[in-house]
């Protein structure tokens, strides 16, 4: 019995000891912070020391979110946010998926070929894609206004500032860049799904779309849940590819949540209480995206082996 | 086992506290001198980074065995985000590169940094042109930094030769310049070249001259004491023109997606008739003394007109032709100790970068016209000497984000590319602004 309780005991310790630095970093480096955050969101600290008896701060409750949610730009910033998880997941993930599926079932020759060409764009350092594109899509010098000044002299390269357009070239970078994550991740959980069981279906009389719908998609809904929240989080982290593309403009057109913030941080009249309340939206939405992606795969999705 | 543990915690603590106190120690003063860090606002891809190199080195020689400068540099946005993010902390860099106003409003309307004046002595501050250090031009209402210079906000640059090649001549008044762009167009030229994609540039290059010329110093003063507003005509008929410019195809909406760094490059290489930017921007066309090129060759600099905006519609007859405000220059944080040996210090390297011999490398490169009156060169290239004689011709109306706090002008800045984007009206705009403004008074 002694034995036994010393056992329980060592187990405890060693739970302990073995968890409890990472409770610590895990509670320094994010709760602490979100909290530090959802307080200043609610009071009118300008500057200064936090934890000074000299830096002056009052509570002023809602007020910043109030302001926030009457500014237009947030509301911009905020549709912006939609449209890169929309690309993410209905864009990235499929055409992540689809690619992954074509290299897996060698569809095409040169499988090792076109999956470092898919995959080059995601170890490219992100500012420098930005620039790299930015420089593609540049009005005056870039290639694709010379180009077309080659079929219609004088054409003027207002993509990136038709307010309805803006967003286009950036979408379209981000699905350039990111795809190539996610046809690695799915690339690789499908070569960990049994061939033997494809190899049945296919003698059973399965077409390659049944093999897919009634295989291949059951088995890794799970995958695709996670993708989805790495797609979801990672779009409403999005920040460093605009910034060097196109730094939110014009008149914060192309601006995403973590850009609005910036601005109200950082440039013009910095705004830490408003800075510091959409830093809080963002955890929010966060927390409210991944939970209705979730909710979809409890009710939708397949049971993973 | 626990005695295993219990050591390698030990030993894990005693490594802590010894980096601990090396780091402390590596800030104090060492052999007499003593630590400075300076936060400094240079581009260090830009042409003419050796003269910058060069003037460090001529400061750290003059306070050799006072001062051990700590550098920071950083360029554009970066170097702003991380200004407020020390003005925030509460932890200031010693030393700052900083605006009069502008993109340095908190560290004026914050008092974070010291007043120079009784610092510098009246005695050493007589070597001054005294427009340059009246305290009255600073958002802080002392003389927070010392400048290097005077800036004018605007210049129009023209290249001669392209008009040339066209049979045209520089415009003088604006239907002028108006009926030359479907021919500069025509033949796959931009008219004006602006790098509109910053939001202040348009702001700070263009439209306070605008102000300046149509509305007046006198109509900001009255707004400023409440006896006017921004929706009054002056101000709105000044919106007007800059959507004029865009309407009439003066100005392209391609320049709201030009970056700063992308004009004079393009303007260089002939690709516009004008472009619009400061004054200090003649230093990008300068020869590097590094590789020994120039955007733009001295031989070429003699056809590039330095010059304002043409004659607008609706202008004063005696209106100023540019923008002028005290130049950037550098200020003391105020946690530096009052009487403090540091503080010395930081005296010492302030005037140091403010020689004689400091303000003739930045003259001489292009860098920023001399605050000095004892300041003078002859090997200035062509450009340079077009700039000289700018200042001695061209009066100066208000920067706009020289007077106005940044919660007024940064909804101006932003407003001025809605109109580009055809997204606002100037109506719209100055009631926006006005809105602004009364908030900020409300808020005091």
């Amino acid at each position: 019995m002694a034995t036994i309780l010393t056992k329980k005991g060592e187990e405890r310790t060693a739970f302990w000891v073995l968890a409890l630095p990472a409770v610590l970093i895990y509670l320094f480096v994010m709760a602490f912070p979100t909290l530090v955050t959802i307080w200043l969101s609610l009071t009118n600290y300008t500057s200064g020391q936090l934890f000074s008896a000299d830096t002056k701060m009052d509570l002023v409750w809602f007020k910043h979110y109030t302001r926030m949610f009457g500014d237009e730009y947030f509301w911009m910033a905020l549709q912006n946010n939609f449209a890169i998880v929309a690309i993410s997941v209905l864009g990235q993930i499929p055409l992540g998926f689809i690619l992954a599926y074509v290299l897996y079932r060698k569809l095409v020759v040169f499988t090792g070929f076109w999956q470092t060409i898919l995959y080059i764009p995601v170890i490219i350092s992100t500012i420098v894609v930005g620039i790299l594109w930015q420089t593609i899509f540049s009005p005056i010098a870039g290639p694709i206004t010379a180009m077309m000044r080659q079929f219609i002299p004088g054409w003027e390269n207002n993509l990136m500032n038709d307010p309805n357009l803006a967003m286009f070239p950036v979408l379209f970078v981000l699905l350039w860049m990111y795809t190539g994550t996610y046809l690695i991740i799915f690339l690789a959980n499908l070569q960990r799904i049994d061939a033997s069981i494809i190899e049945a279906a296919r003698i059973d009389g399965a077409n390659e779309f049944q093999v897919l719908r009634r295989i291949i998609l059951p088995a890794l809904s799970g995958v695709i849940v996670t993708s989805a929240i790495l797609a979801i989080s990672g779009s409403l982290k999005s920040f460093d590819l605009i910034f060097a593309m196109t730094s939110g403009g014009p008149a914060h057109r192309t601006s995403v949540l973590a850009l609005y913030m910036y601005d109200n941080a950082f440039r013009g009249a910095p705004d830490y209480g408003l800075a510091n309340a959409i830093s809080t939206f963002m955890v929010v939405l966060s927390f409210a995206l991944i939970a209705i992606t979730q909710w979809v795969e409890r009710k939708f999705g397949g049971k993973e082996e | 086992m626990k005695k295993h543990s219990l050591t390698i915690l030990g030993l894990s603590l005693a490594l802590v506290a010894a980096f601990t106190l090396a780091s402390c120690q590596a800030g104090s003063a060492s052999g007499g001198k003593v630590e400075l860090s300076v936060l400094y606002y240079v581009d260090a891809s830009a042409p003419g980074y050796a003269n910058e190199v060069k003037s460090w080195d001529l400061v750290k020689e003059k306070t050799k065995g006072i001062a051990d400068l700590k550098i920071e540099e950083l360029f554009n946005e970066p170097f702003h985000q991380k200004t407020e993010a020390y003005a925030a902390s509460g932890k200031m860099p010693d030393i700052l590169y900083m605006w009069p106003s502008g993109r340095s409003g908190t560290l004026h309307s914050k008092k974070l940094v010291k007043d120079l004046t009784p610092l510098l002595g009246e005695e050493y501050l007589k070597a001054f042109a005294p427009g340059a250090i009246d305290p009255k031009a600073q958002a802080a209402g002392y003389l927070a930094e010392l400048p290097n210079g005077v800036t004018a906000t605007h210049v129009f640059y023209v290249n001669k030769p392209v008009l040339d090649k066209l049979g045209l001549t520089p415009a003088t008044t604006y239907e002028e310049l108006k009926a030359q762009a479907p021919k500069l167009k025509a033949a796959g030229l931009e008219v004006v070249l602006m790098a509109n994609k910053d939001d202040w540039v348009m702001q700070s290059c263009l439209f306070s001259t605008v102000v300046g010329r149509i509305a007046g110093n006198e109509f900001i003063d009255a707004v400023v004491a409440g006896n006017a507003k921004f929706t009054d005509q002056p101000f709105v008929d000044s919106l007007k023109f800059i959507q004029t410019l865009y309407a009439d195809g003066v100005l392209s909406k391609t320049s709201l997606q030009t970056g700063y760094g992308e004009v004079p490059g393009l303007f260089a290489a002939g690709k516009a008739a004008y472009y619009i930017d400061g004054d200090w921007r003649a230093g990008a066309f300068l020869t590097d003394p590094a590789t020994k090129t120039a955007l733009i060759s001295p031989e070429d600099q003699k056809n590039i007109l330095f010059t304002v905006f043409p004659t607008m519609p609706g202008e004063k007859s005696d209106a100023p032709g540019t923008s002028i405000v005290v130049g950037t220059g550098f200020g003391i944080s105020s946690t530096v100790e009052a009487g403090s040996a540091k503080e010395k210090a930081a005296i010492e390297v302030i005037k140091a970068l403010q020689s004689a011999e400091v303000q003739l490398i930045r003259l001489e490169s292009g860098a920023s016209f001399p605050s000095r009156t004892d300041v003078t060169s002859d090997k200035l290239e062509p450009l340079s000497v077009s700039r000289g004689a700018f200042y001695a011709t061209t009066k100066g109306s208000y920067v706009l984000d020289g007077v106005l706090d940044p919660k007024v002008f940064t909804p101006l800045n932003i407003g001025l590319q809605e109109i580009g984007l055809g997204k606002t009206t100037p109506e719209a705009l100055a009631a926006k602004v006005q809105k602004a403004f009364d908030d900020w008074k409300a808020s005091m």
